[in-house]
């Protein structure tokens, strides 16, 4: 092409050089310079123009851009003369690209293709744009054509992962498989396979038709040679011959990979599925969600026959027992534990019994015990046992372990295991009494200090012995503190992980359980610090976030949130973006089964739950940052298309796949899921914390939240123009968009009164019976917000309606109104009037607090603006008809009511938050410190913190090392009791300035009224 | 107890409890997606009992001539799993592709001066202080550059080490 000869479009190399250094190094007007010069040369060249509008783009102005680009085009279709390069092309494809042009680009190369059907590089570029489209069809046509004229393997392959694409999205292509095999073979025969990849993608083509057989043939012979890693290889040949019901020669090859592999678990669960002839294993319908996998193995109940099962049995047994006595190697697990997964096996039979489950599970401990990973190793196996065994395997694991004597680190690490098997063998700490779990807290807290001297020599970088030590003792506390509610031991957590930290600096086991307990106790920019501190960046955005957002969401630390939000929407939006560009390259370097991953990758995370929250909350988040002036709130509303994009959402998300993405293994036992948080609830005696959740069940909650949210910007802008036209309605229909507007409302009202559980006329009675001041059950504090934002909505649509027939209520203001300003006045005055504004407080009312007044209360202010505004005179005055008089002096009086009775409420916060914020801080350190300080008690919270500092004043330097001794002196409980003071106070200060420009807003709408 | 397989892109929403530590970095994506779709058989994942993610190693293979060598970007543990060996059998792994399959003449890695631990391990594993690399991470902290030889490199010429410390810019290969 011309570009190889030293011409690009046409234009000498050397000419167009600078330009691209000059973008390279964002030297951007430089570049400009350049090309202007350029184009007077060529001022119609396609490809000088192609530069102008790339270095237009990154000037930041797209519309020149585009129009630049749309001349180019123009140029290239006009003349037919003109160089068709791939260069030219490519550079207008990245300035289309970037303007969201996709289809342009594609229009672009597709005509270069009709006028140059033999070129390769042109197709190639053609394809690419099919990538980047996700159109598969097109991708495998133009692949097909590559084939057609060059012949290549490659091209082949391309046309194969895009029937395996299509197939993948569409039930129906499968029959396209069998063309795909049918190229294959056909290819094959005449010039056989080249790249392992290729192979790999010609075995799951037939694997995905159940021709297994016929894979299997592949991987044999010379085809299957090209795969080198033999494990690999191994491996499909396992798993085909299991899916083709040959058991016993899949169990062979499980076989043979564990002699070479001992250790692999994954494979020994295979042999064994394959022995019993378990095919759940097996069949596609079973695979679980992979980014989810279950933690235990499931297994059916084996259709063997009693002498077959024993039989096989004894042959995994047998097996096993060989491997155990060849390796040498003592780090590894998987052979003892695949007695204790025997075991569990003819238990599940009704063949075995508890005490040999038990006896393999002791032994495992004998070997493994002191390893981190003992407890998640056996956890599985566990299950099965009823709880009196359970506590008799405790009772077992403990007289083993005397019986053990090793070095001192490994003795800390059995004593750890026993902890953390004790917290998962006995429900979760439920069958403790109090005083048990506070003497284990005592026993842990001691063992760590006393053994810190095992970590005198440790390089800072490297995780201390006994670690997790801390974290156990964490968690039994704010046990503790659900059982009691006694603030003290959640204090005394913390300060337990903060002591940890002190030491050591880089635990983020310790960093996420602290950011759970600060977001509890309220001091929430402290849970945020650490957060940051946890460097969640990229990828780990989508599994690590959902510890942090949703506090944040709902607090006053608008500016942190709206960072956590643009930084995750940053992410994801660039890796949609770039996605199509490294499948492509995937494609290029002939690894295809990455092609296809990649794609459904990428799908995964545009289905991503967290996404969707993301989208619709920054949205929400805006429109609560602009609430107090209406102007600007109409402007926001604006830029968000006035809600209509997310009442798609919001009509669609039902049918949407959504996927969850969090590891959730993460997250503490207490708040198992961002929605579940056991603290809020009562402690119930033995009950057991879930924290296996379904999938379905979070699926279903979470499609109707994001329903229920993805309706408010358009109900906030439809309550607006409601307003905006109460008085208009009075006066004249004619050309008034009301009856639309009303329309709709009614519409929306309907819908969110169905997602809290009612039809509307039964949710408008409900809203009724308020007004007798009783209360109802209908309304919790888990959805006391929606109910006011839902009577916010309708109280703006019976504004313009007269569908809706109120009863007479005090003289001028509509009765729905007077119910919503008592309803606020109401929750607001029950917060602050319940609450001492004690630093220890509890937290949640006043989170409360804070969303009614950011949230419903914002909105009806809204509605109030709105009604004032159609009161103030505009440009031509109207001569007012009587009636319309008398409604505009109703609704002065309904505003300048209404605006009195929420200023009021509103002085009471922020009385409320002066007493606060008027408690010096040492006066507040004390409050949280007091529960801490024990004066001859010997129960309660403090004993850890007592541990603490009697080991501080009495440690030897010299035996933990200078700089375990350097962070002990540094240690201060009343610094992080400042800390946790301030982190509070900063929330609450937020909050307060909020209250303050709201009343403000009021105040400035009683002035206006007047002077109506 | 350790499934190596290949690693994949669901990987990337499960491995949070390895890197959440704090010397392993997150990349970003198209980082992890270039080197899943150029070298997949240098990217391997280790999976506990369980289905627990215990650690990976991430890597390539580049160079020419007698440069053609095997490259660590990255090797890290779960704290969980460690002590147990796992990072050695990972880069026994990757030195295993390097060496059969690719016939490389050595594996190279970089490693933060100041990482005693992970240097007296790769020390452990064979691995010589092949040079110094000036202000390598971030512009700040020095990184050595440490290799092992291969069977190919039969003189072990690829690990003599280099008598002066080079800058970052001197580098062949990113």
């Amino acid at each position: 092409m011309a570009s190889k000869l030293g011409l690009a479009g046409g234009i000498p190399e050397r000419r167009v050089r600078v330009i691209w250094d000059a973008i390279d190094s964002r030297q951007y007007k430089n570049a400009f310079k350049h090309v202007t010069t350029l184009l007077t040369k060529h001022p119609n060249s396609p490809y000088a123009l192609a530069l102008k509008a790339l270095v237009l783009e990154r000037m930041g102005k797209p519309e020149e851009a585009l129009s630049v680009c749309l001349n180019a085009k123009e140029l290239l279709y006009a003349n037919d003369s003109l160089l068709m390069d791939d260069l030219t092309l490519s550079t207008l494809q990245i300035v289309f690209q970037r303007l969201d042009h996709l289809d342009l680009a594609t229009n672009c190369y597709e005509y270069a293709c009709s006028k140059f059907p033999n070129s390769l590089e042109l197709m190639m570029g053609l394809f690419n744009c099919y990538v980047r489209e996700y159109s598969f069809v097109k991708q495998q046509q133009t692949a097909i054509k590559m084939y057609k004229l060059a012949g290549e393997e490659r091209f082949l392959l391309w046309a194969v992962c895009s029937i395996q694409l299509q197939v993948l999205h569409d039930n129906g292509a499968e029959k396209l498989l069998l063309l795909a095999e049918g190229l294959l073979k056909k290819h094959i025969t005449s010039h056989s396979l080249h790249e392992p990849e290729a192979v790999m993608a010609y075995i799951a083509i037939l694997e995905k038709q159940s021709k297994f057989g016929d894979a299997l043939e592949v991987l044999s012979g010379k085809l299957g040679s090209l795969l080198t890693i033999e494990v690999d290889k191994l491996r499909i040949q396992g798993r085909l011959l299991a899916r083709a019901g040959d058991y016993g020669a899949a169990a062979d090859i499980f076989k043979k990979i564990l002699v070479s592999s001992p250790d692999d678990w994954e494979c020994f669960l295979n042999y064994l599925a394959c022995l019993l002839e378990d095919d759940g294993t097996w069949c596609e319908e079973t695979v679980n969600d992979p980014v989810h996998p279950p933690k235990f193995v499931q297994c059916k109940v084996s259709h063997l026959t009693d002498e077959q099962f024993d039989s096989q049995i004894s042959n995994a047994s047998d097996f096993i027992q060989k491997l155990q006595d060849d390796i040498a190697n003592d780090s590894m697990r998987c052979p003892y534990l695949a007695s204790i997964e025997i075991e569990r096996r003819k238990l599940l039979r009704g063949k075995g019994n508890d005490e040999s489950l038990m006896d393999a599970i002791v032994n495992y401990f004998r070997r493994f015990g002191d390893l981190a990973c003992f407890t998640s190793d056996v956890e599985m196996f566990c299950e099965v046992l009823t709880d009196d065994k359970k506590t008799e395997l405790l009772k077992d694991l403990m007289k083993s372990s005397d019986a053990l004597s090793t070095t001192p680190s490994k003795t800390l690490g059995r004593c750890i295991t026993l902890f953390k098997i004790q917290q998962l063998l006995v429900g979760n700490m439920f069958k403790y009494s109090a005083n048990e779990l506070e003497d284990s807290c005592i026993q842990m807290s001691d063992m760590y200090c006393k053994n810190l001297p095992l970590s005198k020599g440790l390089d800072p970088q490297e995780s201390m012995h006994g670690e997790e030590l801390l974290s156990i003792t964490c968690n039994v506390l704010v046990q503790l503190f659900w059982r009691s509610k006694n603030v003290g031991y959640l204090i005394e957590a913390i300060m337990v992980l903060e002591f940890g930290l002190a030491i050591r600096r880089y635990v983020s086991q310790y960093k996420i359980l602290l950011l759970h307990l600060y977001s509890h106790f309220g001091a929430l920019s402290v849970a945020y610090e650490w957060y940051k501190s946890l460097d969640v960046k990229n990828i780990l955005m989508e599994s690590v976030l959902h510890n942090i957002l949703p506090q944040m969401l709902v607090s006053p630390l608008w500016s942190e949130s709206n960072n956590l939000l643009k930084d995750y929407l940053k992410f994801m939006d660039d890796h949609f973006r770039e996605s199509a560009d490294l499948t492509f390259l995937a494609y290029r370097h002939s690894i295809y089964s990455k092609v296809i991953e990649f794609v459904q990758f990428k799908e995964r995370l545009q289905q991503s739950s967290q996404y969707f929250v993301a989208r619709v909350d920054t949205s929400i988040l805006k429109l609560k940052q602009n609430a107090n002036n209406i102007d600007e709130e109409e402007g926001v509303l604006e830029s968000m298309k006035y809600g209509v994009q997310f009442l798609d959402l919001s009509n669609e998300i039902g049918s949407k796949s959504i996927s969850f993405n969090e590891d959730l293994q993460l997250r503490p036992w207490w708040t198992p899921t961002s929605e579940k948080n056991y603290l809020l609830e009562e402690f119930e005696g033995t009950s057991y914390c879930h924290r296996e959740v379904s999938i379905e069940e979070r699926e279903k909650s979470f499609q109707r939240e994001i329903e229920k949210k993805s309706l408010l910007p358009r109900m906030i802008y439809l309550s607006i123009q409601s307003a905006s036209s109460s008085i208009k309605e009075h006066d004249e229909v004619n050309g008034s968009v009301s009856p639309k507007i009303s329309s709709e409302l009614k519409l929306l009202l309907d819908r969110y009164a169905k997602i809290l559980g009612f039809s509307l006329s039964e949710a408008i009675e409900v809203v009724m019976g308020f007004s007798s001041g009783e209360r109802t059950s209908v309304v919790s504090c888990s959805n006391l917000i929606d109910w006011l934002n839902f009577i916010v909505f309708l109280n703006a649509w019976s504004l313009s309606s007269h569908e809706l027939v109120q009863p007479e209520s005090n003289g001028s203001k509509p009765h729905i109104w007077n119910i919503l300003d008592s309803l606020l006045e109401k929750y607001i005055l029950e917060v602050v009037k319940s609450m001492e504004p004690h630093i220890c407080s509890p937290w949640n009312d006043v989170q409360l607090l804070m969303q009614i007044v950011t949230e419903p209360l914002a909105w009806h202010g809204l509605v109030i603006l709105s009604c004032l505004r159609s009161l103030q005179p505009s440009g031509k005055k109207k001569k007012k008809s009587g009636s319309a008089d008398q409604s505009s002096s109703n609704l002065a009086h309904a505003i300048t009511d209404s605006v009195q009775r929420l200023s009021n409420v509103l002085e009471e916060v922020r009385k409320w938050l002066r007493e606060w914020s008027k408690r010096p801080v040492e006066e507040n350190v004390d409050s949280i410190l007091a529960p801490l300080r024990k004066n001859g008690q010997n129960d309660g919270p403090g004993q850890v913190y007592q541990i603490f500092e009697t080991y501080i004043s009495t440690v030897n330097e010299a035996d933990v090392g200078d700089r375990i001794a350097q962070s002990l002196k540094c240690w201060s409980p009343a610094e992080v009791a400042r800390k946790m003071v301030n982190g509070k106070v900063k929330v609450l200060a937020e909050f307060s300035t909020m209250c303050d420009s709201k009343i403000k807003l009021l105040q400035s709408i009683k002035q206006q009224i007047a002077q109506t | 107890m350790t499934t190596i397989r290949r690693f994949c892109c669901n990987d990337l929403l499960r491995f949070a409890s390895v890197n959440l530590d704090h010397l392993t970095e997150t990349f970003n994506m198209s980082f992890y997606m270039t080197y899943l779709a150029r070298w997949p058989d240098y990217f391997h994942v280790a999976e506990g009992p369980g289905n627990r993610i215990m650690g990976y190693i991430m890597g390539k293979v580049e160079g020419q001539g007698e440069s053609w060598h095997g490259h660590v970007t990255a090797v890290t543990v779960a704290p969980e799993y460690r002590r147990q060996q796992l990072a050695k059998k990972l880069m026994n792994l990757l030195e295993d592709i390097s060496d059969n399959i690719d016939k490389a003449y050595f594996v190279d890695l970089f490693v933060r001066a100041s990482n005693a631990p992970a240097i007296k391990m790769y020390e452990k594993l064979g691995y010589v202080i092949y040079r110094r690399v000036l202000r390598y991470y971030s512009g700040e902290e020095d990184g050595l550059d440490m290799r092992k030889a291969l069977s190919r490199d039969v003189e072990k010429k690829s690990i003599i080490p280099l008598k002066r410390p080079i800058t970052p810019d001197e580098l062949e290969y990113d």
